[in-house]
């Protein structure tokens, strides 16, 4: 027996792969915004665990003291390049103690200093005071270096993550999540739609209540941040920043920076600013690309307007076009040509009636004024209406009706149901080579809950190609007879969709085309019998 | 077609004035006389001082709606009215049929359509006397014996089925609404029931009609109602 092979799991974790939250991880720039303070307490530590050993040191070494004063200078010096201002201060004090009370004799008490001791001293201070200063602008040299490389990297990740994003939903979740982190706080994006009040992001942390909101709105029409650490409303928690575009506000970056945080560093307040300098983008972006999928829908309607134009002048001309021509020559004495001119008319009028009526249709369902007004209808009656309202374009099928005797009744709209079966009546007509049967047959579908009506024809079927098609409006069967606009079945499907109900396209069992509409069975009730 | 002394007098209130001159055409070569009115309140008016036999009215008019001419009409005359409507416009034609319109047309129409249809309206407006017995395609309905038979054999018709075929028969050749029907043949309060309706509708035609391609006597008129056909 072949041992079907086993899949271990590994113990591989999966990591989270989307950028952003891979970036939200490995955030910089958090000991930015927190401030450089490399432990004040391990400098003091380090100030007195050495000045501690040195002393413990010397307590065994039979030298002079003079030799301390100057191992004490050392250390000063020494620390004054590592510590900071204050922690060097503390040790030219500490230092200048531990040597008159240990070293200078008497030993394990104070002394008075003689001059050259005195002058020692002073130097501790003296070189704690410059050294101090050197390593503190040093430092802040250094320190500078750093925040502007922490800043640059802090906006380049969140700048990766803009980009990464497609939406400016997914920008707002990574920017917002980013902020989150960098600045320990609750951050909220308001956006600005050309009118109305400014709408809060769903991924905003921060939920601002009504005053919070309000400022926001002086902060959007006066394009000048508000809030805690400005001139304007600085009385709440929260900061609100402008995103500005140009010379518009497209939002309002806000930031609850609570009261603990005494003041804002111009630093902290630079990369406040750069946050909402690329959200501001972001924004931008969005709208940009709202833009231009705007103007290519207007496009797209714009070329659907044309080829309607096109069709429906050509549709209208060509039977106009008849209808003159006849006129022009009704009064021909010839009673046969009279006739056959009658014929055209007639065929001409009914074209043009049965275009208009599939214009008005198609208007109806656009505009949405299209209101069903369901009832309980008999499909013999649909279909004996639809037939009736086709017409002749049938005199040159076979039509067969296979209507089941205990057909339910029909919940439907019974003006838009003639509708859209007079439509797949013509469009049979119109597909099949004349002398086609054409064949409408009915029935339940008690598993769907739904009841059908179909109607199949033995023409050549339908092209795969067009099945994606098939329902959508000017879209014409490429073996369709001149004529029509391809409203047909845009029109059955709309008419169907709007009651409930929907159609499908399939092969009929005769090889041809079998459209089927359906609708959700429904129970009229017991209709009370007067058998007597 | 009638009597050359008595030439029925029409009025066609309709804004259109292609329309006019076309059912004038239709109408006067068949020997009616013909005036015209181009909005409500002129053929309001001239209803009342001519006095037509049949008004044709126009349910789109530039200055009051059909409707309300047709119910203005109706607080002082119960002239026949045909109704003309556009296609789609289902509501409109029931509101106008409940509101004591007495048929409709469809633009576009037939020339036929529409002398049929008057025919229709002025023999209905004529007093016929008692009518006893009344024939449809091959089924005659004795309303003395309350019998029905068709091609000779008796049918079987029950209570409903005989009281919606004789008030089609009334109407002959004229639209019937739902709620008419309903109302009339269940009463009040069942106007809504169109599923009763339907269901003995479709068991009279069955009784009617009985082979599939036989001519259908009881015409459906979509989300409207139903008529009965005219030629006997």
């Amino acid at each position: 027996m072949a041992e079907t092979p086993a899949f271990h799991g590994g113990g591989s974790a999966v990591e989270p792969s989307s950028s952003a939250a891979r970036l939200r991880k490995i955030i910089p720039g958090r000991e930015y915004w927190r401030g450089l303070r490399p432990s004040v307490a391990r400098e003091y530590a380090e100030v007195f665990g050495l000045i501690g050993a040195v002393t413990w040191l010397g307590w065994f070494l039979p030298v002079s003291y003079h030799v301390f004063g100057h191992l004490y200078l050392l250390i000063v010096i020494a620390l004054s390049v590592r510590v900071g201002r204050w922690p060097v201060f503390v040790a030219a004090v500490v230092s200048g103690v531990a040597w008159n009370y240990v070293f200078i004799p008497p030993r394990l008490s104070f002394s008075v200093l003689d001059i050259d001791d005195a002058l020692l001293l002073g130097t501790f201070f003296v070189v704690a005071l410059i050294g101090g200063q050197l390593t503190a602008r040093l430092r802040a040299g250094a320190g500078r270096a750093r925040q502007l490389e922490q800043r640059a990297t802090a906006l380049y990740y969140l700048t990766q993550a803009l980009a990464a994003a497609k939406t400016v939903d997914e920008g707002a979740v990574s920017s917002l999540g980013q902020a989150d982190d960098l600045f320990n706080a609750r951050t909220a994006l308001l956006l600005a739609p050309t009118e109305g009040r400014l709408v809060p992001h769903p991924a905003s942390s921060l939920l601002l209540g009504d005053e919070e909101l309000a400022v926001a709105e002086t902060v959007r029409r006066s394009g000048r941040p508000a809030g805690r650490f400005t001139d304007v409303l600085p009385t709440g928690p929260v900061l609100h920043l402008p995103l500005r575009r140009g010379s518009e506000v497209v939002g309002v970056f806000s930031v609850n920076l609570g009261y603990e945080l005494e003041q804002l560093s111009s630093a902290q307040r630079d990369l406040l600013d750069g946050f909402a300098a690329q959200i501001a983008l972001l924004v931008e972006r969005e709208s940009l690309r709202a833009a231009g999928e705007r103007e290519k829908i207007l496009a797209e309607s714009d070329r659907l307007h044309r080829t309607l134009l096109d069709s429906v002048s050509h549709e209208l001309k060509t039977p106009l076009a008849v209808l003159r021509t006849a006129a022009e020559k009704l009064d021909t004495d010839d009673a046969r040509k009279r006739a056959s001119l009658v014929g055209e008319v007639r065929t001409a009028t009914s074209r043009l009636d049965h275009l208009v009526a599939n214009l008005l249709n198609q208007t109806r369902l656009e505009s949405g004024t299209l209101r069903p007004q369901p009832d309980w209808c008999d499909a013999r009656d649909l279909v004996a209406s639809a037939r009736r309202a086709v017409g002749e374009a049938l005199a040159r099928h076979a039509l067969r009706l296979e209507l089941p005797a205990d057909l339910p009744l029909l919940r439907c709209d019974a003006a838009l149901m003639e509708h859209v079966l007079a439509n797949l009546l013509l469009n049979a007509a119109h597909h099949t080579p004349p002398g086609g049967a054409i064949r409408v047959h009915a029935g339940t579908d008690a598993v769907h809950g739904r009841i059908f009506l179909a109607v199949s024809d033995d023409g050549p079927g339908l092209a795969p190609e067009l099945h994606a098609t098939l329902f959508q409006k000017f879209s014409r069967g490429p073996r369709a007879r001149a004529g029509g606009l391809g409203l047909g079945l845009s029109i059955v499907r709309g008419f169907m969709l709007a009651q409930g109900g929907d159609v499908a396209a399939s092969r009929s069992v005769e090889g041809g085309a079998c459209f089927t509409v359906r609708l959700p069975l429904a129970d009229p009730g017991l209709v009370p019998s007067d058998e007597h | 077609m009638s009597d050359s002394a008595a030439k029925p007098d029409l009025l066609v209130i309709d804004d259109e004035v292609q329309i006019r001159r076309l059912l004038r055409l239709t109408l006067e070569s068949a020997g009616y006389r013909v005036r015209e009115a181009e909005t409500g309140a002129l053929g309001l008016n001239e209803a009342a001082v001519q006095r037509p036999e049949a008004i044709v009215l126009d349910l789109s008019l530039p200055d009051m709606g059909g409707l309300d001419v047709l119910r203005r009409l109706r607080d002082w005359s119960q002239i026949p009215v045909l109704i003309l409507s556009v296609r789609g416009g289902e509501s409109d034609k029931i509101a106008a049929l409940d509101a004591g319109a007495d048929d409709y047309l469809t633009k576009p129409f037939s020339g036929g359509e529409l002398l049929a249809r008057m025919r229709v309206l002025l023999r209905r407006a004529q007093p016929t006397g008692e009518v006893s017995i009344a024939r449809v395609g091959d089924v005659e309905v004795d309303f003395a014996k309350r019998t029905v038979t068709r091609a000779g054999a008796d049918l079987h018709l029950t209570v409903k089925e005989y009281a919606l075929l004789r008030l089609l028969l009334q109407h002959r050749g004229k639209v019937v609404t739902h709620r008419q029907l309903l109302r009339d043949v269940w009463g009040p309060g069942h106007e809504e029931d169109t599923h009763y309706l339907r269901v003995h509708m479709a068991n009279l035609r069955k009784k009617l009609e009985p082979a599939a391609g036989a001519t259908r006597l009881v015409k459906t008129e979509a989300g409207i109602g139903y008529r009965l056909i005219d030629a006997g």
